[in-house]
């Protein structure tokens, strides 16, 4: 087989997906409107599938601070910290992350894929052993399976099942990192940290939590779902990204541990890759701001996602298994899955179609992200395109 | 090829068969007998979800952990089995 040969399952899985007219993971935004709003093929489309939980990426301060980053520091760092040395505002954001979590020690990636490679490819040695939800993000598997630690899965969610393995790594599982998420993404479904952190002070292991899609969302602070459920001082790394309610792009790790300041010579995805541009770092950090000073964003945010979750449910769609700014729509195979996204997308609802093997299971579903930048005529606007295409499911049986 | 072995081989047989025919997964068909030989991707096409479900069951089922990394070089039946015989050997 010639090398570019496996090109011709790509190929197929294209041609499959575009069947209905649009293919779901190339949909290109003519215009940005707004934060919940853009320009599709000339139509004007709510955005339900951007992440954007807090709306601030037309925040006039985030903005502001962005544009005022670029007049004074320029467009681009122009290479990484370790060779090109570091602006101060990035190792500031690195400072005001570590005191956002109440821990001592920040490092900034340059996006949050980064954070997750680097994070665990300097934590996790070969030999040393992780154990990984099987839902995790793959970010999270891709780190582990770099760092060449032996990786061991445990069922999504599933307390039992993390705890049959630690039980069979013995003395192992004192030096293991337990790796979890705090919100899935996929399906809006929160992990039972209080439970997990028990088990990591039971064995003795370190615990690692993904808070990407729940900071700014969760917790009295937005710190993150470990904040909610109160178990912040059990975990042992956070890590986290600003494309999601920071509304840029980038990622962090921040940890009680003073070992993580030495994690930066040991991780090749922070030490061989650009930092991230001035505007980046200027409007992640007023953007923390927002998300420390106003907790109405919060308040905003979740009563569109309650009013979305409780919509689809009225209409007798099968949802995720609780309310969050993540709301995932049952739709069953594939062949259904795809007409409907296509029909949402020209009733002028862009959301994001996951079908297997990207979803969870066998099935495939719609996702929907909430926004506290939703108006609550756009929510309904959602409800009602979805309620119009209830038929196509209904016919597929 | 020693007992244990075979004797693990012939579960996992038994094991793929009923993860074929259940319910959750009607689109993947047994094509022929299933032997130590049988490849899970390029005989049952199975999608790497579907793989990674299967070997939550085969852990299950022995009461073994099986790394992920060793899945790279694991196709078959067999491959299946040693993994499987090596964890159980401790």
């Amino acid at each position: 087989m010639g090398l570019l040969d496996k090109f011709e399952s790509a190929r197929a899985i294209r041609e499959q997906l575009s069947v209905g007219g649009h293919d779901p993971t190339a949909v290109v935004m003519e215009q940005i409107l707004s934060p919940t709003e853009g320009i599709v093929e000339g139509r004007n489309t709510i955005l339900a599938g951007t992440n954007n939980y807090l709306g601030l990426t037309f925040d006039p301060a985030c903005v502001a601070a962005a544009r005022n980053a670029i007049e004074s520091q320029g467009t681009g760092t122009t290479g990484s910290r370790m060779a090109n040395g570091s602006f101060s505002a990035h190792a500031a954001l690195e400072q005001e992350l570590a005191d956002f979590f109440k821990v001592g020690h920040g490092m900034v990636f340059s996006t949050g894929y980064a954070a997750n490679l680097g994070t665990l490819v300097a934590l996790l040695n070969p030999g040393d052993a992780v154990l990984l939800d099987a839902d995790a993000h793959a970010s999270l598997y891709d780190g582990c399976q770099m760092s060449g630690a032996d990786i061991f899965r445990f069922r999504h969610n599933d307390v039992e099942s993390l705890e049959k393995r630690l039980q069979r790594l013995g003395e192992r599982a004192q030096d293991c990192l337990i790796v979890t998420e705090g919100l899935y993404s996929v399906m809006g479904d929160c992990a039972p940290l209080v439970e997990i952190a028990a088990l990591k002070e039971k064995y003795g292991a370190l615990l690692l939590v993904d808070e990407a899609h729940s900071l700014g969302v969760y917790g009295d602070n937005g710190c993150g779902v470990a904040e909610a459920q109160g178990v912040m001082d059990q975990v042992d790394f956070f890590v986290g990204t600003f494309s999601k309610s920071l509304g840029a792009m980038g990622g962090f790790c921040v940890s009680r541990h003073p070992e993580l300041d030495l994690l930066r010579y040991l991780s090749r995805p922070f030490i061989f890759t650009a930092s991230s541009s001035p505007s980046i770092i200027a409007s992640t950090h007023e953007a923390l701001k927002q998300v420390k000073g106003r907790p109405e964003l919060r308040e905003t945010l979740w009563r569109n996602a309650d009013r979305l979750y409780q919509g689809f449910n009225e209409l007798g769609f099968e949802t995720g298994p609780e309310v969050s700014p993540v709301v995932a729509v049952k739709l069953g195979a594939k062949e259904a899955a795809l007409p409907f996204w296509n029909q949402l997308l020209e009733k002028g609802v862009y959301t994001n179609l996951m079908v297997p093997p990207a979803s969870p299971d066998q099935h495939s579903y719609i996702r929907c992200s909430v926004s506290a930048a939703h108006s609550r005529e756009q929510v309904e606007q959602i409800i009602e395109a979805f309620g119009s295409l209830k038929h196509l499911l209904q016919a597929d049986g | 090829m020693n007992t244990r072995i075979h004797e693990i081989e012939q579960r996992i047989k038994l094991l793929l068969a009923s993860y074929l025919e259940s319910s959750n997964h009607p689109e993947l068909e047994a094509h022929g007998e299933i032997t130590g030989e049988t490849n899970l991707v390029s005989d049952f096409t199975m999608d790497s979800f579907q793989v990674m479900e299967f070997m939550m069951e085969l852990e299950e089922a022995f009461d073994v952990m099986i790394d992920m990394n060793s899945l790279s070089n694991t196709h078959t039946v067999h491959d299946l089995a040693v993994i499987v015989d090596k964890d159980l050997s401790g």
